[in-house]
């Protein structure tokens, strides 16, 4: 660790200092070579700064490059990352943190109004795996297990403990063959689609109040986000039909045959949570990622946080940019999960959370050295071997320079 | 350019001839032959052919479940091209490979070194059985370790009976050249016999100890088996030399060519004519000392029956006696394999994961003096990298990509406590020689992106470049001919449009001894 105390121990500047102390004492100066504030991904264009700096104010990133105040720089303690790379952390888009279980209600099929936080451990074991793969915030889905599963949250890992930071996202439904395998109803897809189709129309048409239909017409309005497990072509119409009927953009979580919808999915303007993925799968799987991003559809990745990284150079290899899977990785999650002024970038106000590599995160060389989480350091080093010899801090925003190569 | 055998090259220039590298050297450094054909890659890589030292490629399913397989069976002889995806190993910068299978048998068969082709594959000359292969592991499944140190200790009777196989062998040697001595003489006194049609017997006889003569001259020719200096002087000088079994399993005739049978006959009429008896009558013997199933007029004699003895008359002859034909021992290619291995012309590659498994797999190399030994899907390496490096194995890495054995954490799967990423930095730390290898043909196309990976573990760049190139030809015993960008060895060349390691890297063209085996379109 090296931290560089640049306060002056002159008597009239200890004054100062000492006056500054409560807010400055607690802010950190983090340099690198190289700071992404945000990927872009299909017009956005990145944002990314040469030889530059993040102010940490209370877990949260407070300035960005030239936008520090002098003094703030002077007083904060710094941390140097030499020629590494930092980026946003990485989101999980979707997540049981293997607790399928607890997540999803096994009696009863129909259950929108449960609420994930609420069976949310902040001691959870599977949390600690979160920090070492780069993963800065999750989104706590209902299992796969129920039609309607209950409302999703979102939530963060931490060096000791994680925390949710909204309680209440989004909507998980599912017409996966889990949900109809149940020794109830449903037992079938159609079974599964009829269920969602009465549902919603006595929420839209129907005169009944209930939390289960109130949280059907936040979707409808477009308040939540809903995701749907679905994988098939069967399954997936059935969710689109389900989207087009009562006006809503579902957002898939599975979707492994969306190259046979792509077309509809892009009308509906559906966004698809992909599976992460392995060199073993289909090359249509491999290739799906590609063909997305060509039909302008969203999509990013859930499922095992240590392969997030993985999926994303192996995208890359089977033909998607660097600056969308970047964006995979970092921005789209967040837009998907409505979180896009906390997490998924690094701009004034967001959570200080991000990653440091050596070298470009999309190459599997290239070495992680520090998952930073709410401002502070939740896994790696506080700072790099290697000391870059800057010759300013205050460096200008280059944009467009999506992947660094 | 990336030679391996030397340090990077820039605006480096490769110079092939017919199969061969020509020259490398640094553009304006080298004078080009007349009419050379140029290709430019401005911007491009420039890396010796990618060597997978362990996938199942071009092996169908069938192969791939074989249980039946053992020390005996050749791979080479079931590779097939399917033509699938996974077969165009080419196009992803594949100039060899070194094909095996995991069928869950014991010993499931020796593998082959084959050059993938853009339409199918070659098999490397010399190189069809490589190594063999010996699996010493369990698996991932859930075991007691006492249990599964009773069976690893337990291959080691593999190596049982080898010695007695090959004492076996060299006594069927030794009987049958003095069959063959001991037959000669007794057809030449009963030649000499016969006054009256002694030219015509003796001369086949004559030919027959000529002929043998000819075949076995020990110390001259090598057995097809054994290496000259022999393993603890088993086979050293003076061993007679081994005879090719025939085909189909039956005993080699030892009749001389010229002796036909009907130059037997008349011999034997003859020597029947000096007792006094009718040929037709007697219990006859055929020339290897075998009851004879045809009469003089070659119908089926009523009189022959296995295991009789001679005619009574010609057992009241103070000559030779007819000499038995000796016994050939059962022919076993397992053993004959494992015999090749512990003489050293044959590696043997041990499938070992676990801690326990590798000391166990080390411990049969130590115990049976086995010179070759290659270490694959190490999972446990780190932990006994010494000993391996005392031992000198070398070590075959599989599935080197980010927890590919497992999550992190969970406890249920046994190899979720392994890091392939991290093995290759720790391995090349303690001098460990490895190759980084994809493992199945899918993974084959990986390979590239698993060095990486274990760069991302702190292993240098160039030590992750020579894992796919230079020591998995060192490991298959091929590199004197690939592996590097060398003067003389094969042109196997690839070329792609960034460093190799990165994730968007493509490969624009590939040649495979001198020739273009893909080209991006």
């Amino acid at each position: 660790m090296q931290i560089l105390n640049q306060r002056r121990t002159t008597g009239a500047l200890l004054l100062t200092a000492l006056c500054t102390a409560p807010i400055a004492a607690q802010d950190v100066l983090v340099q690198a070579s190289k700071i992404v504030v945000a990927f872009g991904a299909g017009e956005t264009k990145s944002t990314t700064l040469a030889d530059s700096a993040l102010l940490i104010r209370d877990g949260k990133i407070a300035f960005v490059g030239a936008d520090i105040p002098p003094e703030a720089r002077r007083a904060a303690r710094v941390v140097d990352y030499g020629t590494a790379t930092i980026s946003p952390g990485f989101v999980l888009a979707a997540t049981t943190l293997g607790r399928d279980v607890d997540l999803g209600e096994g009696a009863i099929a129909f259950t929108p109004d449960l609420r994930t936080a609420e069976a949310f451990d902040p001691w959870l074991e599977q949390l600690e795996q979160l920090a070492p793969a780069g993963v800065t915030a999750f989104g706590l889905t209902p299992s796969a297990r129920n039609v309607a599963g209950g409302i999703g949250a979102v939530g963060k890992p931490g060096k000791d403990r994680g925390r949710l930071l909204a309680a209440e996202v989004f909507v998980g439904f599912s017409v996966s063959r889990t949900a109809r395998n149940q020794e109830r109803q449903p037992t079938s897809l159609m079974g599964a689609h009829q269920m969602l189709r009465e549902s919603f129309t006595e929420a839209r048409d129907g005169i009944k109040i209930g939390p289960d239909l109130a949280v059907l017409r936040q979707v409808m309005s477009g308040q939540r986000p809903a995701f749907f497990y679905a994988d098939t072509f069967a399954e997936l119409n059935a969710v689109l039909e389900i989207g087009a009927s009562f006006n809503f953009a579902p957002i898939i979580l599975g979707g492994s045959e969306s190259d046979r919808v792509l077309q509809k999915l892009a009308t509906r303007g559906a966004g698809v949570v992909l599976n992460t993925l392995n060199p073993s799968m289909r090359l249509a799987e491999l290739e799906l990622p590609a063909k997305l991003t060509k039909a302008g559809i969203a999509f990013c990745f859930a499922g095992r946080p240590d392969q997030l990284r993985l999926s994303a150079a192996l995208a890359v290899r089977h033909g998607l940019d660097r600056s969308t899977a970047n964006a995979a990785l970092t921005r789209t999650p967040a837009t998907i999960l409505g979180q896009q002024a906390n997490i998924g970038a690094l701009r004034s106000g967001c959570g200080a959370d991000f990653v440091v590599f050596e070298g470009d995160l999309l190459d599997l060389g290239a070495r992680h050295v520090a998952t930073w989480i709410d401002g502070k350091l939740a896994h790696g080093t506080l700072a790099h071997s290697k000391l870059a010899h800057r010759t300013g801090p205050n460096s200008k925003p280059q944009t467009n320079i999506s992947g660094g190569r | 350019m990336h030679p391996v055998s030397g340090p990077p090259i820039k605006n480096g220039v490769v110079i092939i001839r017919g199969e061969r590298i020509f020259a490398i050297g640094q553009q304006g450094d080298l004078q080009l032959p007349p009419n050379t054909k140029v290709l430019k890659f401005p911007d491009g890589h420039i890396y010796p052919g990618l060597i997978d030292a362990s996938t199942d490629v071009f092996a169908d399913a069938a192969l791939r479940r074989d249980r039946s397989l053992n020390g005996g069976s050749v791979i080479a002889d079931g590779l097939t091209w399917t033509d699938s995806r996974d077969d165009h190993l080419v196009e992803h910068g594949i100039t060899t490979a070194y094909v095996n299978v995991r069928t869950g048998s014991q010993l499931p068969g020796q593998g082959a070194i084959v050059r993938p082709r853009s339409g199918g594959f070659e098999l490397w000359e010399d190189k069809q059985q490589a190594a063999m292969q010996l699996r010493m592991t369990g698996g991932n499944g859930a075991s007691h370790p006492l249990q599964r140190q009773a069976q690893l200790e337990a291959v080691s009777k593999l190596f049982d009976g080898l010695d007695k196989y090959i004492e076996d062998q060299e006594k069927y040697e030794k009987d049958l050249e003095k069959y063959e001595e001991d037959f000669k003489k007794y057809l030449e006194h009963h030649a000499k016999k016969n006054g009256k049609d002694k030219k015509d017997a003796k001369k086949p006889a004559d030919k027959a100890g000529d002929a043998k003569k000819e075949e076995a001259k020990p110390g001259e020719a090598k057995p097809a088996t054994g290496s000259p200096a022999g393993r603890r002087g088993r086979r050293g000088e003076g061993r007679p030399p081994r005879r090719e079994p025939p085909k189909g399993g039956e005993p080699e005739e030892l009749v001389p060519e010229e002796l036909t049978p009907e130059a037997f006959e008349q011999l034997l009429a003859t020597m029947m004519a000096l007792t006094g008896k009718p040929a037709a009558a007697a219990d006859v013997q055929g020339p290897q000392g075998r009851p004879s199933r045809t009469s003089p007029q070659g119908k089926p004699s009523a009189t022959a029956k296995p295991g009789a003895k001679p005619a009574a008359a010609a057992s009241k002859d103070t000559g030779p006696k007819r000499p038995t034909y000796p016994k050939k021992p059962r022919e076993d290619l397992q053993k004959e394999a494992l015999n090749k291995v512990l003489d050293g012309d044959l590696p043997l590659r041990i499938e070992a994961h676990r801690v326990d498994e590798l000391r166990a797999a080390l411990n049969l190399q130590r115990e049976k003096e086995i010179p070759l030994v290659v270490l694959e899907q190490a999972y446990g390496a780190d932990r006994v990298a010494e000993d391996i490096a005392e031992a000198g194995a070398t070590v075959v890495l599989t599935d080197v990509l980010p927890f590919s054995l497992g999550a992190p954490g969970d406890t249920r799967n046994a190899y979720a406590k392994f890091d392939p990423t991290a093995l290759p930095s720790k391995l090349n730390a303690a001098g460990v020689p490895f190759a980084i290898a994809g493992g199945t043909a899918r993974l084959s196309a990986m390979l590239p992106m698993m060095a990486a990976a274990a760069v991302g573990r702190g292993l240098p760049e160039d030590a992750a470049l020579r894992a796919i190139t230079l020591t998995p030809a060192e490991i298959l015993g091929i590199a004197k001919d690939t592996g590097s960008l060398t003067r003389n060895k094969f042109a196997d060349v690839i070329v792609t449009n960034g460093p190799l390691f990165a994730s968007d890297s493509r490969v624009l063209l590939v040649i495979s001894k001198g020739r273009t085996e893909y080209e991006a379109k």
